[in-house]
């Protein structure tokens, strides 16, 4: 308990620290008059902070946060620690759909624009769950299938990049390369609903997911409906990809990394786990997201950048660490 | 058992005579495709735009852009055929190629690195640049999915293929923040094409790509025996490592040339080598051989398909992705029971 403890101090730290760093700094004091509307507050920070930098430590939150769900949902469904919704091409699904989207349209309707993800991730789920369920559950082949379908559904995007005109392809590219630079409230407001959803749920199934992951005979004969169970988990994966997809384009590998932290922190049970992971993977993308704009200032690197730099060795050491296992 | 059988229905006859129907196959399209485009040229004109070098209109979109594009299909089909047949013998692994192990993504990601930074423009800086980037990328795969108890298993390979390839194109993405203009750049290495290759990169290229289809053609015998795994191999008296190293070199030599020249073109080193295996059984002289013609044989017609059918540019390493993925879930599905 005392680790979630210095967690969340530590979230405490990096949030007031992505608030006050930038290319103008704010103090903490300021700060603190901003939040609480208090007077004392200068017309520039309160510009700064509720404008632009507040907005954007907000959406890396939630993005994170849905990221790190997904991830923590995609493994255990799965069973298989390496699972990661960027890798199996879940969200290569939403990605597809967003990239019709944002070729489509000159600007994309942030609703419009969440429920194709949404469908795109989802049709994802269930095609690997359609293709890997037919003889008991290899969750290695479910791993290769994804990979197969996130290269299927890549080659669907660069089909329709063909066809765009170059301005739509070329916002269509920015976008995909995972940043969260243009926040408004607006996707705000659109990412906090989705993921209330897919937190709520995945905190109503949580108890049965610590089952599910016993395997299917010993998750059946405590009389639990394990293709129900199993389809609900696929949703709500696809719920929290889709969104986070659609506010913030592809950040990878935060599904990987953060249900891990979790799971050293506070152990294996789900309803510990969630809340966790969430906080973790928030921490991750703002923290991320803090580093990509400052420390090749002026030009800020998009925050899939920084994810993928921390991800790619995570992933070579998870690989290791299971010779030691 | 299976081997004696298969060898036994087709003889080196039929295989021969099977040869030539394939490459006569293979000129009949390439001819084929050179009539196919904004404007329909007859094949009659286009035989004698080749052979004349004349100066109108038609020979000179023969010559400068229909001839190299359908020339860069065939080298790039043939050199990812056999560096994928290679591949799969070397490592033991059904789903080993260029493309899914990272080492395509890796050489173009060092072409692109080329390109916005060092201001590269020639197919011969290129082609180091990929060497480079292959050989650093098939390294870096190798070790992560050598670490742990089992070794190096197909998944772990492909798996630490998906995640380079993840990385590399966050990091391309990110050139973007350096230099907008790269962002051209960056599609046009990202997906292999065969779009605007002039004589003169296929001229520079060529020699490279061939010199590795022709020493992995001539070493076919040492490929064989690899085949068979480190064990056996070691038994009838083959240096392993030598041969690997030697494979390794073969394999940085072929996917960097290939590329260079058209970008990274997936799935054909994937599904080529597991065609003709079902048919020719697992001796590599015949194996490696039939992998070069039917490679290319994909390139071109997966090519001249798509532009007689849709009339539109569609970059071909598009095309074959989009009907290479559902034979790789296929593929994957019907092994996975063995590759743990």
């Amino acid at each position: 308990m005392r680790s979630v403890l210095i967690l969340s101090g530590f979230s405490v730290v990096i949030l007031f620290l992505a608030l006050a760093i930038g290319d103008h700094h704010v103090s903490i004091a300021q700060i603190l008059a901003v939040l609480t509307d208090s007077p004392a507050a200068d017309a520039q920070s309160i510009q700064i902070i509720r404008d632009i930098r507040l907005p954007r430590v907000i959406l890396g939150f939630l993005v994170g946060a849905s990221l790190a769900t997904a991830g923590m949902i995609a493994q255990s469904v799965l069973r298989n620690p390496l699972a990661e919704p960027g890798l199996i091409g879940v969200n290569a699904g939403a990605a597809l759909a967003a990239v019709i989207v944002i070729v489509r349209f000159e600007v994309p309707p942030t609703h419009l624009l969440s429920w194709l993800a949404f469908a795109g991730a989802l049709t994802m789920s269930l095609a690997i769950y359609a293709l890997s369920w037919n003889s008991g559950s290899s969750s290695l082949r479910i791993i290769l299938i994804g990979i197969g379908l996130s290269s299927l559904a890549g080659a669907g995007a660069n089909f329709i990049s063909t066809f765009g005109n170059p301005q739509a392809v070329q916002r269509a590219m920015v976008w995909l390369s995972g940043s969260i630079y243009n926040s408004t409230w607006d996707k705000i407001r659109t990412l906090a609903t989705w993921l209330t959803i897919g937190i709520a749920g995945s905190a109503l199934i949580a108890r049965e997911m610590d089952l599910l992951i016993l395997g299917d005979e010993t998750a059946r004969a405590r009389g639990q409906p394990v293709e129900l169970i199993r389809a609900v988990m696929f949703v709500l994966c696809a719920v929290l990809s889709g969104a986070a997809v659609a506010a913030a384009g592809l950040v990878a590998f935060v599904g990987l990394i953060a249900p891990h932290i979790a799971r050293a922190l506070v152990g294996h049970s789900h309803g510990l786990m969630l809340p966790v992971t969430a906080l973790a993977g928030g921490l991750l993308v703002v923290g991320a997201d803090l580093a990509a704009r400052t420390l090749f200032t002026p030009a800020p690197l998009p925050v899939g950048l920084m994810t993928a730099i921390l991800g790619a060795p995570f992933f070579a050491y998870l690989m290791w660490r299971k010779k030691n296992a | 058992m299976v081997v004696i059988e298969s060898a036994r229905r087709n003889t080196p006859a039929t295989r021969i005579f099977a040869f030539g129907l394939f490459a006569l196959l293979l000129a009949l399209l390439s001819l084929w495709s050179l009539t196919i485009g904004t404007t329909a040229i007859p094949l009659g004109d286009a035989l004698r735009a080749i052979i004349s070098e004349g100066t109108s209109h038609q020979d000179v979109v023969i010559s400068t852009i229909r001839l190299p594009r359908v020339l860069t299909a065939i080298i790039v089909g043939s050199t990812l055929g056999v560096a994928g047949a290679l591949m799969q013998a070397v490592t033991n692994n059904p789903l080993a190629s260029p493309d899914l192990l990272g080492i395509s993504a890796g050489a173009a990601f060092a072409v692109v690195i080329s390109i916005v930074f060092f201001d590269a423009q020639s197919p011969l800086v290129f082609l180091w640049f990929a060497f480079g980037g292959a050989a650093v990328a098939g390294i870096l795969v190798y070790m992560v999915a050598s670490t742990g108890v089992s070794g190096v298993t197909p998944v772990k390979l492909a798996l630490s293929g998906a995640v380079l390839s993840v990385f590399l194109g966050s990091v391309s993405a990110s050139l973007l923040i350096f230099d907008m203009k790269a962002i051209d750049i960056i599609r046009l290495w990202s997906v292999g094409s065969l779009t605007g290759k002039d004589m003169a990169a296929v001229a520079a290229v060529a020699p490279f790509a061939l010199a590795g289809v022709a020493a992995t053609l001539l070493l076919a015998r040492e490929v064989s025996t690899l085949s068979l795994g480190a064990d056996v191999a070691q038994a009838v008296g083959q240096n392993v490592l030598l041969w690997r190293l030697v494979s390794g070199a073969l394999m940085v030599l072929m996917a960097g040339s290939s590329v260079a020249l058209a970008g990274p073109i997936g799935f054909v080193g994937l599904v080529v080598p597991h065609i003709v295996r079902l048919s020719l059984g697992t001796d590599y002289r015949w194996i490696l051989p039939f992998c070069a013609i039917s490679g290319a044989l994909l390139v071109v017609m997966a090519d001249g398909l798509q532009r007689s059918l849709t009339g539109i540019d569609v970059p071909v390493g598009v095309t074959l992705a989009l009907v290479g993925a559902p034979f790789f879930i296929w593929l994957a599905r019907l092994r996975a029971g063995g590759i743990g």
